[in-house]
């Protein structure tokens, strides 16, 4: 033990080269495996139900948007075979004044109809983390997603006002890596409540009284679900031909839409990975060659002393792999505390950029065990076709 | 009946490539015998290729023509791992520059001889512990080679080299970097393993490495010349 700390602290800079290089694939592929889970939590977000609107542009945002979708549409949705449960929705941009665009970042305030169950066939229940969900009797009370929470510094009996009005966050939900991180979801009443109140046109339509509109026909839109064995685009397609006046996405368009969309982001991702793993691998493997190349008169001794080849290569490869799986260690250990801090800071912002899964660790690990096996199995092979003299006259002359 | 020979080499020859023109041929045709009880002394000018000489001798590196045996066995077409066992076997080496590895201490450099040769264990840590008690660096054993003395150095380097108690011992000049009194003592403790019967073999420029050997040879254009053997002049 004694003897392999005291070689140890011999390859202190060897393990910090390749710390660094492992540090390097590890945050890069983290990033990589945020903007991964982040496409693929949407994907999984909006293929669990069939989103419609009502048509035109309106006020409300989301997947939903677009304009009002009245209770005669929503029952009529709901008689259209195949369906099974409609939930009226309302989504709001928390803050009107940004843009509806990148709405999968887009802090939402989403009203929620809980008294009907939730038609999403991936999320039946969205993961509450602390706290509770929403009761059909609660009014002015919010359920926030976990970047929401973190941004706003928001915990269960946290305060907090919509639109002038005070809420008691009464749950936080779990990190779901998509959409719902930034929600705050309250009764469907509260929504509709604050879309009036944040829509001056509805105000004053609804104040002269030329439309005749009741209070539940403010939906920006439906999550709608499908019966068990029918095929969710079919579904879509009929509601599209039997209800009128209705956006209707159709999940394998709106998949590949969003595929699309994020087209850029999968071209960043693969672009990252190469780079970490050619910079990081690079770094690695040179640390590794040169530090037994450093040793190279030590070889030659050993040689001269009665190593054969077999001694050598086994002492090269040991001190290797104890050198990159201490790299490799430190190398994520710094990654994820680099990771963290920073996570911890844009949090604030309610962002996340580094997502540390146990595939990316253990691939990253196994990645460089074997990058650095290789360069000790290339550098051995190097050394021990030199005449022992030769070894020492090269180490001597470094 | 004389002593059994324990290292032999015949017609030897080395080259090394030049810059331009022709191979510098360093070694011509070289011949030596060297018995159990021999200590013999190699001098000649500096680069006239006397540490080639014993790096070939001692398997370091290759001969582009002649044999070298070890006993009555020939040992220069070995395999390489054939040649490392030849050489934990046979050899003990001690080199001007020390060549002691920096990572070990003096005690664990005296004993990676051992481990070569499948001798690691505590009868070769005693004996270690005992070599550098006898060579005055016992207080050393835990120390460095950066933290000790040249002289001190090579007072370890030298216990490496008998360690395993080889048979031929090849030293390239032992006493380059030391001063007078630490030369005296490795000069004395090479010719003590010559008066125990093992065979030295020392390239050196100092006249007390020629006078304690046996036999001196100069090596001067590639050739090997006696200059004074002890036997000769005692079969005379």
């Amino acid at each position: 033990m004694r003897a392999a700390l005291r070689a140890l602290r011999g390859y202190a800079f060897t393990v910090a080269g390749i710390a660094i290089g492992v540090a390097g694939i590890v945050a890069l592929g983290a990033m990589a495996e945020r903007i991964v889970a982040f496409i693929e939590g949407g994907d999984r977000f909006v293929l669990g139900q069939i989103s419609v609107a009502g048509r035109g542009m309106g006020m409300g945002a989301g997947f939903t948007a677009g304009g009002l979708l009245p209770a005669a549409s929503i029952e009529a949705i709901r008689k259209v075979e195949g369906v099974q449960g409609v939930q009226p929705q309302v989504m709001l941009p928390l803050n009107p004044s940004t843009s509806q665009f990148l709405t999968l970042t887009q802090e939402l305030v989403v009203g929620m109809d809980v008294s009907i169950p939730t038609p999403n066939r991936h999320y039946p229940e969205l993961p509450v983390r602390d706290g509770r969900f929403l009761r059909a009797a609660d009014r002015r009370r919010a359920v926030v997603g976990a970047a929401f929470a973190a941004s706003h510094g928001l915990a269960v009996g946290s305060p907090l006002v919509l639109e002038g009005e005070r809420y008691e966050v009464v749950g936080v939900l779990e990190r779901m890596m998509t959409a719902p991180d930034r929600f705050v979801i309250v009764p469907i009443a509260d929504a509709r409540d604050q879309w009036v109140a944040k829509d001056r046109l509805l105000r004053t339509l609804l104040a002269s009284g030329a439309a005749a509109l009741r209070a539940d026909d403010l939906n920006t839109g439906a999550a709608v679900g499908w019966r068990p064995g029918a095929d969710p685009d079919a579904v879509a397609l009929r509601i599209r031909e039997q209800v009128s006046g209705v956006n209707v996405q159709i999940p394998s368009e709106l998949s590949a839409l969003l595929r699309s969309s994020t087209a850029f982001f999968s071209a960043l991702l693969v672009g990252i990975g190469a780079l970490a793993l050619v910079i990081g691998g690079l770094s690695l493997a040179n640390t590794v060659a040169a530090a037994v190349f450093e040793r190279i008169r030590d070889f030659g001794v050993k040689r001269a002393l009665g190593a054969s080849d077999w001694h050598l290569a086994r002492e090269v490869l040991a001190e290797a792999l104890a050198v990159t799986i201490s790299g490799g260690v430190l190398g994520v250990a710094l990654a994820i505390t680099l990771g963290v801090s920073v996570d911890r800071w844009v949090q604030r912002a309610g962002q996340e950029l580094f997502l540390f899964s146990p595939r990316l660790l253990g691939g990253a690990l196994v990645f460089s065990l074997a990058l650095g096996t290789a360069a000790a199995t290339y550098a051995a092979l190097r050394i021990v076709r030199l005449s022992p003299a030769e070894a020492i006259r090269r180490g001597s002359a470094a | 009946m004389p002593p059994e020979v324990t290292l032999r080499a015949r017609g030897l020859v080395k080259r090394f490539a030049a810059p331009s023109g022709p191979p510098i041929e360093v070694l011509r045709s070289v011949d030596l015998e060297v018995r159990a009880g021999e200590m013999v002394c190699i001098e000649g000018a500096s680069g006239s290729g006397k540490s080639t000489l014993l790096n070939v001798l001692g398997l370091l590196e290759d001969a582009e023509a002649g044999e070298v045996w070890f006993g009555d066995q020939p040992v220069s077409r070995l395999s390489r791992s054939a040649k490392s066992r030849e050489r934990g076997r046979w050899l003990g080496f001690v080199f001007q520059a020390f060549l002691l590895l920096p990572s070990l201490t003096a005690l664990d450099n005296v004993l990676l001889a051992a481990r070569y040769v499948g001798r690691a264990g505590a009868d070769a840590r005693r004996r270690a512990e005992t070599l550098l008690e006898r060579l005055g660096v016992a207080h050393r054993r835990d120390h460095y080679p950066a933290q000790l003395s040249g002289g001190e150095q090579q007072r370890v380097a030298f216990c490496r080299a008998i360690l395993n108690d080889p048979p031929l011992l090849l030293a390239d000049e032992p006493t380059g970097n030391l001063d007078e009194d630490n030369g005296a003592v490795i000069l004395a403790g090479l010719r003590d393993r010559a008066r125990a019967g093992g065979a030295v073999v020392v390239v050196s420029h100092r006249p007390e490495a020629a006078r304690a050997a046996t036999a001196v040879f100069t090596l001067a254009d590639g050739a090997l010349t006696l200059r004074r053997s002890a036997y000769k002049e005692a079969s005379r």
